[in-house]
């Protein structure tokens, strides 16, 4: 068992150097498949961040084009995964603040008499959900805070580990395991096990 | 059944999904989740929830990837380009000055002996060394470097030239 994770790490690391290389080289082909490979886990990473579709399909080019400029930081030694994640999410960061500052903003404006345009956005999860049970988790999932959904997605759909999404968030491991343990008790909550939620 | 039974068989859930336990726990979590309805249900629940997650696949508009792909591609062969011209940029200056300095102590020596021959004074040469052989090239060597805030070209935020 020892030697076969051993040998997977070997290939998976031989791959992370690949994308390393191809990275630092600006070799366009290699990069269009890594980005067509990553494209559905970069967009729904970012959508359980802004909760916010095409917020999230914008971001998703800006996080490329940033992943080229920031090629020679990335040695390959690591898995590519925890380093694309941590550059999506400090856009969704950015990108979050400005909103908040533009909002701090318009509501000075609003003071004097400015119509403020309303919220239209309608939550990806809701539109993703196709049953009762999938519409109460969705709303659960909209309530969350971004970074308890982040450490849900990154655990359990992206199976990274707790370093690797510690991370990505920057934060210490104990915190991510905190964060997931909240995650998953609004989510069984959500199911019906309200007794052990918070 | 102790409570505390049931706070160790939760705990040890939590820990088995995020982040697993040992074989020695896991044994012990399953003949307790085997036994207690109450715990068994919790662990269901625990399941079902990692589950749900799974509920919601995004839909993807192959246009939108393609687009995003030929964009991201397009970006990098031109920093490629850059990249390459930049090079070339930095060997040609490399080669130019040391020719200069190769050629100007080849002139020096030259100079050197011509005074010898006409009797010119040591500074009288140097001096005219310096102003008409070395700063000049010196300044021919490094024009590129210069290049474009000579030709008033400026580069955009991302790089190309304006």
């Amino acid at each position: 068992m020892v030697a076969v994770v051993t040998a997977f790490s070997r290939v998976a690391e031989s791959e992370s150097q690949c994308i390393a290389r191809a990275l630092r080289r600006r070799d366009s082909e290699f990069i269009g498949r890594i980005v067509s490979q990553y494209h559905y886990r970069l967009l729904r990473y970012l959508v359980y961040w802004t909760s916010r579709r095409e917020l999230a399909e914008d971001l998703v080019q800006e996080t490329w084009l940033r992943v080229l400029e920031r090629a020679g930081q990335y040695n390959g030694r690591l898995r590519f995964e925890p380093w694309l994640f941590s550059i999506a999410r400090n856009l969704a960061i950015d990108h979050l603040r400005k909103q908040q500052t533009a909002t701090h903003r318009m509501c000075r404006e609003d003071e004097a008499g400015v119509d403020l345009p309303a919220p239209d956005f309608e939550s990806p999860f809701f539109a993703a959900a196709r049953s009762e049970d999938a519409k109460r988790i969705a709303a659960a999932l909209g309530a969350l805070e971004p970074i308890y959904r982040e450490a849900l997605l990154l655990r359990f759909q992206e199976e990274l580990s707790l370093a690797e999404i510690a991370q990505v968030a920057g934060a210490p491991i104990s915190t991510v395991s905190s964060r997931i343990h909240r995650g998953l008790s609004m989510l069984q909550a959500a199911l019906g096990g309200g007794a052990d939620a918070a | 059944m102790p409570l505390e039974n049931h706070e160790k068989a939760r705990f040890l859930l939590h820990r088995a999904l995020v982040e697993g336990i040992s074989l020695e726990d896991r044994r012990w979590l399953d003949a307790h989740v085997g036994q207690c309805a109450e715990c068994g249900r919790y662990a269901d629940l625990s399941a079902r929830a990692v589950r749900a997650l799974d509920w919601f696949a995004l839909e993807l508009d192959p246009a939108a990837a393609l687009r995003v792909e030929n964009i991201v591609r397009s970006r990098a062969e031109e920093m490629r380009s850059a990249e390459s011209r930049a090079k070339s940029l930095w060997i040609g200056t490399g080669v130019a000055i040391f020719l200069t300095f190769t050629g100007s102590a080849v002139t020096w020596r030259t100079l050197a002996w011509l005074a010898s021959q006409w009797n010119l004074p040591s500074r009288v040469w140097q001096i005219g060394f310096a102003a008409f052989w070395l700063l000049p090239s010196l300044l021919l060597a490094l024009l590129p470097l210069f290049r474009r805030r000579l030709l008033g070209e400026h580069s955009d935020s991302k790089g190309q030239t304006i």
